[in-house]
């Protein structure tokens, strides 16, 4: 402590961990390293992976990792978006109907004229993009609070995609899509993955290298602060929900393409929404905005796969799935010493004051 | 419905025959409630210090004191909201020790707070009796009956001409204040606090309440009254406390003080008056950097104008309510505008913005740090460097770490910010620290004018000579600084000229040897009224 002496304020271990905390001793670094989210989650999947094999070996076959991280991708990639949506401050509980319509609306020309999977690529982009300004829309222009104005698109893209069907379900793919989907870069490392991690790394320096990026922590952490240090708010929550519909446009092509179909329910039957947050909050993200970050969402997601992979290798019914999950939420959420008590989540946005350290 | 059947039986547990659940906290009105050397400190800082009063049936007692002279922590210590550090209060003979605001309600003591608490959607009648319904025959069953027909009864005693099943939202602040007064008296409180009650309220609003806080006194209930406005102090009081930073400096009867005694109690110095931070600066001839014409915002403030030079320190000076703040938020773009123009340079600014203003090279350091100033979850380096984000050096449309980072710490180097690294959040600072990184990040900006309001507040006396070391510092560099206190020393050791606020106008400009402690204080207090 005495190396701090200059701090006036009594350091708080949990506070100052971080880069800056340089006390000596490697247990210490282990410590400071262990209150990361993103270690412990790597910790738990080696865990589970370990424990797992040791009872079940064909656990720890390539094709069965290949298959856990296949099955992640697609919640990886939307939680990215959720995470840059709940960083500012925000939520998106659109991210199944919009995954949803960019499957069916690139499945069905794919299925019936083997639309080329580049132009499919695009599209997808473009209709993330489309409905993802819808939400920025509602949110940052008209001013409805996140969780409204989401959940009204989450029942109009639905519909949506339920039209587009028309009654029909997409079939037969073109082999490009699936083959795609199956493809393994080596034994256990799917393609999928390869375009998750992608993902993944874009987003981290969008969030720490960019002007928007880093915006979106100051809006996320004070919005009135951020405006009065000239952060233009509102453009900054738009984008956040631009960002969070393109991925889960391209999720969809990602669904498409590992799953070889798609209905009027996919992404809701998935349950894309609750995965999606779960990542995210398991990833070490608040719901208070302007804490935490992609890389722990994504790690997120590749747990939750994993756990549910090693419910059916334990022969559980997989419809305890869900309530694993939610059984991994609160965990997370109980784990997060460093965030503000649950409660804070029922106070009003906005005005909460930060208070100094006592 | 489930949350007045819970609090109904509570009552009903209370109450001998069931039928008036009213507990048996009901006493002739007429109790003495003391403080006992009250201590209270909040993030190490002192708001209360050794602070001894004895509230008596049938006054009206006032407290007065500057903003921060610990008015409302008093009050609310007696009100059961804040515990003691140290210290004790006494409600006749009997020592209450461990108060809530719950068990001093059944104690009989009320807090009237500065905004009313009413539930909006809820009708006055269950405003009125929340948390002591009273039961109907069947047990279980509400009273509506009888609890309407005493509503109207307390409402006519406060002079309330409304019906009782009226919806809370649907009144005026001040009668949302008198039904707050009713509140007290349903609830059978016999020492009842007014916490500010009048600065939402119009003049004529403002004497309504006092004739009601008069009948109370006359049937011997104990008053306690809140302001910094001295007329009505002097007006309605028996009684005057003064504080002073935290101190009581002064208690005695009405007839025993005027307005420049209680004047100079609130505002008089420690005997050593501190030294200018620097000599005065005449600044006349120099370059126009802010000018303020006709700024108009109401209900706030009416055309405002003044000038600011270059190198020059320029006050603001007025009371909490007197339009200082109100002035600088608009001038950054953060209040409409009705009329008037703000120039940076000779160069008008229109539709100002945030961004707009720091683009001209204005800067507004914020009074309220916490919630409009720091991003307390994030790292010191990015506090630093987020007024100039899209300013900061990038490869392409990426940031580079190292130049950032150079950045923030040749700016925290400046303002001498005391932490572990600059990768320590920022809620780990201490006040004095946060408010010299928010410094650094204005800075940065590279500002030719800068507002700070209340540049010290919540933060400690060693570092408040340093931000007026730092201000004179910047000013001698040709900044134009605007500094807005609510301390007069501040502005009387730091300022070269300074434009007094009152009620929403400019009254006064002083300048040079004219500053002082004393002539700034009358100024605010609207001595130039009489």
């Amino acid at each position: 402590m005495t190396t701090l002496s200059t701090s006036p304020v009594p350091a708080a271990p949990a506070q100052t961990a971080g880069p800056g905390a340089f006390r000596a001793g490697l247990g210490n670094i282990a410590l400071v390293l262990l209150r990361r989210r993103e270690v412990q989650l790597v910790v738990a999947i080696l865990g589970l992976f370990a424990v797992c094999t040791g009872l079940h070996p064909q656990f720890g076959a390539s094709s069965n990792i290949a298959f856990i991280l296949a099955d992640s991708t697609t919640i990886m990639i939307v939680a990215v978006g959720q995470t840059i949506v709940v960083l500012g401050r925000g939520i998106d509980l659109s991210v199944s109907p919009m995954l949803g319509i960019a499957a069916v609306s690139i499945g069905f020309p794919a299925s019936m004229h083997n639309l080329n999977i580049w132009l499919a690529l695009l599209f997808v982009l473009l209709i993330g993009i489309g409905l993802g300004m819808g939400n920025g829309f509602l949110v940052s222009v008209v001013g409805i609070p996140p969780i409204i104005a989401t959940l009204a698109t989450l029942t109009i893209y639905g519909g949506w995609q339920f039209i587009i069907c028309g009654g029909m379900s997409v079939i037969n793919i073109p082999a490009v899509y699936t083959n795609f989907g199956g493809a393994n870069v080596l034994p256990g490392v799917p393609w999928l993955i390869v375009i998750g991690a992608g993902v993944v790394a874009l987003a981290y320096v969008f969030l720490t290298r960019t002007v928007t990026g880093r915006s979106v922590y100051a809006v996320g952490n004070n919005a009135d602060a951020a405006f009065r240090a000239g952060v233009p708010v509102r453009r900054v929550l738009f984008t956040t929900y631009v960002i969070s519909g393109f991925l889960a446009g391209l999720a969809g092509l990602v669904y498409l393409c590992q799953i070889g179909s798609a209905t009027s329910t996919s992404g809701s039957d998935g349950n894309t929404n609750l995965m999606s947050i779960a990542a995210t909050l398991i990833g070490g993200t608040t719901l208070l905005g302007g804490r935490g970050g992609p890389v722990g969402s994504a790690l997120g997601a590749v747990f939750l796969s994993e756990a549910a992979q090693a419910l059916i290798s334990f022969r559980f019914n997989e419809i305890w799935d869900p309530a694993g999950v939610g059984v991994l939420i609160l965990i997370a959420v109980v784990a997060d010493r460093k965030g503000a008590p649950v409660r804070q989540l029922f106070r009003q946005p906005f005005r909460q004051p930060a208070k100094a350290v006592k | 419905m489930s949350a007045h059947t819970g609090q109904a039986s509570e009552a009903g547990v209370l109450s001998a025959d069931g039928a008036v659940a009213v507990p048996a906290r009901a006493r002739p009105a007429g109790l003495q409630y003391e403080g006992r050397l009250l201590t209270k400190s909040f993030d190490g800082a002192t708001v209360l210090s050794q602070v001894s009063i004895t509230f008596e049936p049938g006054e009206i007692h006032s407290v007065v004191g500057e903003n921060g002279a610990g008015k409302s922590t008093l009050v609310k210590i007696m009100a059961g909201i804040y515990q003691p550090d140290s210290g004790e209060v006494l409600l006749g003979d009997d020592r209450l020790a461990g108060l809530s605001p719950r068990s001093a309600q059944h104690r009989g003591i009320y807090l009237v707070p500065q905004e009313p608490a009413l539930m909006q959607s809820l009708s006055i009648t269950e405003n009125l009796f929340v948390g002591i319904l009273r039961r109907g025959r069947l047990r279980f069953n509400v009273d509506w009956a009888s609890m309407r027909r005493e509503a109207s009864a307390y409402l006519d005693r406060v002079g309330l001409d409304i019906v009782p099943e009226v919806k809370a939202e649907e009144l005026s602040v001040a009668q949302q204040q008198l039904v707050e007064c009713a509140r007290a008296l349903v609830h059978r409180c016999v020492v009842i606090y007014f916490d500010e009650p009048t600065s939402p309220l119009t003049g004529k609003e403002a004497g309504t309440l006092f004739e009601v806080m008069r009948s109370l006194r006359a049937e011997g209930y104990t008053l306690g009254f809140i302001s910094h406005r001295l007329d009505e102090v002097l007006a309605i009081s028996d009684r005057v406390t003064v504080l002073r930073d935290g101190a009581k400096v002064l208690s005695a009867p009405r007839s025993e003080v005027d307005r420049a005694a209680l004047v100079r109690a609130m505002i008089g110095r420690e005997l050593v008056t501190r030294e200018r931070v620097r000599p005065h600066f005449d600044a006349t001839g120099r370059k126009e950097m802010l000018a303020v014409e006709d700024l108009t915002s109401q209900p706030s403030f009416e055309g405002v104008s003044f000038n600011v030079r270059e190198g020059e320190v320029l006050g603001l000076a007025g009371l909490v309510g007197s339009g200082r703040t109100e002035v600088a938020e608009t001038i950054f773009g953060l209040r409409p505008t009705d009329r008037g123009t703000v120039q940076v340079e000779g160069r008008l600014l229109e539709h100002r913005s945030p961004r707009i203003c720091i683009d001209a090279g204005l800067v507004y350091l914020p009074e309220d740090r916490g919630r409009h100033g720091i991003f307390a979850e994030v790292e010191v380096e990015r506090n630093v460097t987020a007024g100039v984000i899209p300013r900061l050096e990038r490869f392409g449309p990426l940031i580079k770490p190292a130049p950032e980072r150079q950045m923030a710490k040749e700016a925290t180097e400046k303002t001498a910010v005391r932490m572990t690294s600059l990768d320590t959040l920022m809620k780990a600072l201490s006040g004095g620290n946060q408010q010299r990184a928010m410094l650094s990040r204005w800075l940065l900006a590279g500002p030719r004018v800068a507002i700070f309001d209340e540049p010290t507040r919540g933060v400690d006396v060693g570092a408040k000579d340093d931000i007026y070391q730092l201000v004179a510092q910047l000013a001698g560099q040709g900044l134009a600084c605007v500094f807005i206190s609510s301390e007069l020393n501040e502005l009387t050791i730091s300022c070269d000229r300074v434009v007094a606020m009152y009620e929403g106008h400019v009254v006064a400009e002083l300048s040079g040897a004219e500053i002082t402690d004393a002539s700034l204080g009358a100024i605010i207090v609207g001595a130039h009224l009489r």
